[in-house]
């Protein structure tokens, strides 16, 4: 009804379900730089500072912020900038590997439980209830506490934790079209029916996966600084970002220590939760 | 305006939210506090300690008892003797004492009048008790002794009177009476001694003579102890004796540095135990007392296992050595309240000599070393040896302000001559597990009153404490250590500890960094009179709050 | 619908035994594999007090020389009966443990859950309701909350209202000041979902055939928010709530160590490093059991509250 178009049209501006007109809007395009300059930090650190992140001037230690140190100098007279740009990789990757974990193995389980349904569904369905159930930070500190504190085990653990929340989305989306219309009139023109659902279901079901992959990428770099802080990562010299805000915070008199990969941080994962909203909502 | 601009706003609002927080945070501290002269004493007055932790059980007799635990024992319990700042000792419990027989014999006169908190007599009984707890422990019943207690020749102690005590070793005994002004030699009631371990766990089982009791206590959360009003008994050297001045001390638990040193800081606490090094000059200027006291005992170093990879290769033990840049860890960690190490014993221990030449820097030596040991320079920088890389595991001392700064500059120096460390940070808890294995290199913080009793640390000799997991294989060691325990007078025993010190230095069993100062103590102006006695512990018997 | 509901309640009751028992199988496979022998870690540490013979007795309790499935089977008949074993490091009952610590966790979580629904709840009003120019800002606000650590949060808002404004004090982390400004910490993550599904499932109904009709007599857009739209809308976020207690206990492991508190997150955070694994498999044991819990109660509401819900369709979800 067009009066009810227009009325919530009016309703909702302010809302993304406007598409701009100009294409990309430039918030997301800021988010986009933000998050491939992040890329390029974590692959070719050494393109962006001259400095070390592990062997530093002593002479020159807790320096503030200047021009020759962006972020000034911790407790070992190390460049923070540095120790933020090298710290990107690990705590980058990390999250990638933990996002790559609950996507394969989600999906996976997804498909399987909404395709079969039966005894399959409800023993899956058990296992990802399990998954739920335990709060997914806490599940992540007992798997790290378990595989010992390294940040690689921090990446296997939040991915253990996100693949509940994957296989729960692909099952929805798998069972969304098999119920759909085509997908009933391919089987009856016989075409095997785990293909027909394969070739309608992923192109469908990406959309939704891949935005929700995005968000996970965010929460996971969040679970694993959240890791480091508490001292469950990689130990010194590593600069994960989390571990740099737990070692600078003993430093009262020097804030920046804690600022800058804080700020970092929060740019990331906000930069990343922008392209997560612009994805759904173009849909 | 578009939404699209709406959500850049808030991207940015956001950034700036914390970036102004940061500003605001960044601009300066507290406004600085003159500190006034030191005035008249007044009674009355609350102070509260901020303490890193008491997760474990209160058991007194321990083979150490731990930095933090003696803060708060140093108020419920006294002593026998006194021993200030200084290393003099001085009569405390212990009115008087006679060294008979060449150092084998010591008669203990005892203070009249002296009382337990539950009101029991501290008399000569009550001593003796306490003696054999301290000498021998109760292995049947999970008791240790105190492990720098010159027990290999105890004998016996007595009871001549009820206000004299005799007490009788079968070889000179020389650091006997320093001993007595240890931390880990605290008197409490026999009622307590003879509670089974576990109940002596529970702090409020714990009866002492102190001139504070404990009054009320959250385990592992804080603890307040408040006057006794009977206490007439203060040792002499602090210059009072009747009871304590403030009402009530109360040690809470703050796992985290910045947040104490921040509490006391915005004047929300009056003691914080332990800041980092590197913050003590801004808190100086800001009108804070940081008391940096240095006791007697061992320096800030490693002992290290001779047993184990790669530092059973002495090599690598005296590139060790010489691949440890001092000075520069001194700089960096540390301020000039630090001092550079002369052997392992600290500076203000009468037999300390200086073998400094035995652990100098010097990075080509170490190197050349380690070259000669086989050791080559392997693909990524660290040396290589029978398909092995030389590296080990490193945990930085919970117990000391900043070792983890110091042991991650300590692993870029060896990284420097090809020594790989790997750092492993655990917190208190963690770390007696560490201990447990037996680490290549485990760092040390311990204080002794008297040179005689390191003899109870180096090898297994008497149930040694064995740090450098030699046993009793080294010969020369077990004579040195037993030379040094039974030796007859002060000369020889000055000679005997020389020798040791050189010994020891030149095998690489122990690896000096600086001097230590384990207990820092950032106090509020408002708080006066602080002592500190010659284990660096902070004295709050004579404290007083100013209004 | 009455029988229909009580199958349905019955099969849902089931399923979630179910998956208390797996949790906690699962646990107990993921803690067993710690490395380190607690024996000697722990339990012969002469820091600890503990004698000879008690080290054999929690030998023997824990079946700690026997294979792991027989200690399995040990620990979870023992849950099932409500023993939850002794603690490695401090020899106390696991059962006292959380439940000293439990009043402090409990607090900060209700505490935590109102204030993350306050949140929610005005910046979806907000967002409906304000001016096109705040409502783009409020509809933003949500993706800023889930961008931000709490662990920076938390860092932020002790420096600014204990150290230098004073609202509270950090040796006092259970006055209620200290615990409201926790409790913030731990909600702002919190209200994030919270209030975008609020803000979703508003735009949603606002567009049915119902509010159009009801707008078109004239009622006052806060009577229609608050009569119309709450209660359909509430549906998603019943089950959100359930999703919501998860990431709250999670939260409190990080929080509760940055302000000092008390509870079960300071009892997790001192588990993992002392390689206390009684403790911590209980700690998870029981979160499981209230996630779980929540779950179930939610479920077993949502017929209720929305009649359009087919319960035959509900039990398939």
């Amino acid at each position: 009804m067009s009066a009810d178009l227009n009325f919530a049209r009016l309703r909702s501006a302010g809302t993304a379900t406007l598409r701009s007109r100009a294409g990309i809007p430039p918030t997301v395009l800021v988010s986009f730089l933000v998050i491939l300059l992040v890329v390029l930090w974590s692959l070719f650190p050494s393109l962006f500072t001259g400095y070390s992140p592990v062997n530093g001037d002593t002479g020159s230690k807790l320096d503030a912020p200047s021009l020759q140190h962006w972020f000034g100098t911790d407790y070992l007279g190390r460049d923070q900038y540095a120790r933020v740009v090298y710290g990107t990789a690990s705590s980058v990757t990390s999250a990638l590997v933990a996002v790559a974990i609950g996507l394969v193995v989600g999906s996976a389980i997804g498909l399987a439980s909404g395709f079969r349904g039966g005894w399959l569904d409800a023993t899956l369905g058990r296992f990802v209830d399990v998954l739920l159930a335990i709060p997914g930070f806490l599940l992540a500190v007992v798997i790290v506490s378990s595989l010992g504190f390294q940040t690689i085990n921090a990446a296997i653990a939040t991915g253990v934790s996100a693949v509940a929340v994957f296989a729960r989305l692909m099952r929805a989306e798998v069972i969304r079209v098999r119920r759909s219309a085509f997908v009933e009139a391919s089987y009856l023109e016989g075409g095997n029916r785990l293909q027909a659902l394969l070739t309608h279901v992923l192109p469908n079901a990406y959309r939704s996966v891949l935005v929700l992959a995005v968000l996970q990428f965010g929460t996971s770099i969040l679970v694993i600084a959240s890791l480091a802080f508490l001292g469950y990562g990689d130990p010194p010299p590593s600069s994960d970002w989390g571990l740099l805000v737990a070692s600078g915070k003993t430093y009262v008199t020097a804030p920046w220590l804690v600022y800058a990969p804080a700020l970092v941080i929060v740019a990331t994962v906000l930069s990343i939760n922008r392209i997560s909203r612009w994805l759904r909502n173009s849909k | 305006m578009t939404p699209i601009e709406f959500r850049r706003r808030v991207f940015l609002a956001g950034i700036t939210a914390i970036t102004g927080s940061a500003v605001l945070t960044a601009c300066g501290g507290p406004a600085a506090t003159s500190s006034s002269d030191a005035g008249t004493p007044v009674d009355g007055g609350n102070i509260t300690f901020l303490i890193q932790g008491y997760d474990t059980g209160w058991v007194s007799s321990k083979t150490s008892i731990s930095s933090y635990e003696g803060n708060l024992w140093g108020q419920i319990t006294d002593k026998l003797v006194y021993v200030d700042d200084k290393g003099q000792l001085s009569p405390w419990v212990a009115s008087s004492w006679e060294e008979l027989n060449g150092a084998k014999d010591f008669v203990l006169h005892l203070k009249d009048g002296v009382t337990f908190s539950d009101g029991t007599p501290l008399d000569a009984a009550a001593v003796v008790a306490n003696l054999n707890a301290w000498a021998k422990g109760a292995p049947e019943r999970g008791v240790s002794k105190v492990g720098l207690f010159p027990s290999s020749n105890f004998v016996s102690a007595e009871a001549a009177d009820a206000k004299t005590v005799k007490v009788s070793f079968s070889s000179p005994a020389l650091g006997f009476i320093a001993t007595l002004a240890y931390h880990g030699c605290i008197l409490l009631s026999p009622k307590t001694l003879a509670l089974p371990v576990d109940a002596q766990a529970d702090l409020a089982q714990e009866i002492g003579s102190g001139p504070f009791v404990l009054k009320s206590w959250k385990q592992g959360d804080s603890y307040v102890l408040e006057k006794r009003k009977d206490y007439n008994w203060g040792p002499a050297a602090l210059g009072h004796t009747g009871p304590a001045r403030l009402d009530t001390i109360t040690y809470k638990v703050i796992k985290d540095t910045s947040v104490r040193t921040s509490t006391v800081a915005s004047g929300q606490a009056e003691v914080a135990f332990n800041v980092e090094p590197q913050e003590i000059e801004s808190l100086k200027a800001q009108g804070f007392t940081v008391g940096t006291p240095k006791y007697l005992g061992f320096v800030d170093g490693f002992q290290v296992n001779t047993q184990a990879f790669p530092t059973n290769d002495s090599s690598v033990r005296q590139a060790i050595q010489h691949g440890i840049d001092r000075e520069e860890i001194r700089n960096t960690v540390y301020t000039e309240d630090w001092d550079a190490a002369t052997t392992f014993i600290q500076g203000n221990v009468p037999e300390a000599g200086d073998y400094s030449s035995a652990f100098a820097f010097d990075a080509d030596k170490a190197k050349k070393l380690l070259d000669d040991a086989g050791w080559k320079p392997g693909p990524d920088g660290f040396r290589v040896k029978d398909g092995k890389v030389l590296e080990f595991p490193l945990t930085p001392n919970p117990y000391v302000p900043s070792t983890k700064a110091e042991d991650e500059l300590i692993a870029q120096q060896l990284e420097r001559i090809g020594i790989k460390v790997n750092l492993k940070v655990v917190d208190v808890a963690g770390y007696a597990a560490i201990q447990a294995s037996r680490p290549p290199l485990f760092q040390t913080s311990r204080s002794f009153v008297d040179v005689g009793t390191v003899a109870g640390v180096l090898t297994s000799q008497n149930n040694g404490e064995n740090w450098f997991n030699l046993g009793t294989s080294d010969q020369k060691l077990n004579e040195l250590s037993t030379a040094i325990a039974s030796a007859s007078d002060r000369e020889s025993r000055e000679k005997i500890a020389g020798e040791l010190q050189q010994y020891v230095l030149e095998q690489g069993y122990f690896i000096p960094l600086n001097q230590l100062v384990q207990r820092l103590y950032l106090i509020s102006p408002a708080v006066k009179g602080v002592q500190y006695n010659g284990l660096a512990y902070a004295n709050f018997y004579t404290a007083w709050v100013a209004k | 619908m009455t029988s229909g509901y009580g199958r349905f309640a019955l099969a849902r009751a089931g399923q979630a035994a179910v998956v208390v028992l797996l949790a906690y199988v699962l646990t107990f496979l993921v803690i067993s594999v710690l490395p380190g022998d607690a024996i000697t870690n722990s339990l012969r540490d002469p820091q600890s007090g503990l004698s000879e013979a008690d080290i054999q007795r929690i030998v023997e309790f824990y079946g700690l020389d026997q294979p792991v499935l027989v200690q399995l089977a040990l620990s979870l008949g023992r849950f099932l009966t409500g023993e939850l074993g002794f603690s490695l490091q401090s020899n106390l009952p696991v059962s006292q443990i959380v439940g000293d610590a439990l009043p402090s966790t409990l607090t900060l979580a209700t505490m935590a859950l109102a204030i993350a629904v306050v949140f929610a709840v005005a910046i979806a009003y907000g967002a409906h309701y304000a001016p096109p120019r705040w409502a783009g800002i409020l509809r933003s606000i949500p993706s800023f909350f889930l961008s931000v650590p709490n662990f920076v949060i938390g860092l932020v808002l002790i420096e600014l209202f204990a150290f230098r404004l004073h609202s509270f004090t950090t040796t006092d982390p259970n006055s209620a000041t200290a615990t409201l400004f926790a409790a913030v910490t731990l909600a702002i993550p919190v209200s994030a979902p919270l209030a975008e599904v609020l803000i979703a499932s508003l735009d949603h109904e606002s567009r049915q055939e119902y509010a159009l009709v009801a707008r078109s007599r004239g009622l006052a857009e806060a009577q229609l928010f608050a009569r119309h739209l709450v209660k359909p809308s509430a549906l998603p976020s019943v089950a959100m709530v359930a999703l919501i207690v998860g990431e709250l206990l999670g939260g409190s492991v990080i929080t509760e160590t940055i302000f000092g508190r008390d509870g079960i997150g300071t009892v997790v955070q001192k588990a993992v490093t002392g390689e206390d694994q009684p403790v911590l498999q209980a700690v998870v044991s029981l979160s499981a059991v209230v996630f779980v819990a929540v779950n179930l109660a939610a479920d077993l509401l949502t017929p209720l509250l929305d009649p359009r819900v087919n319960v035959r369709e509900a039990a398939n979800a």
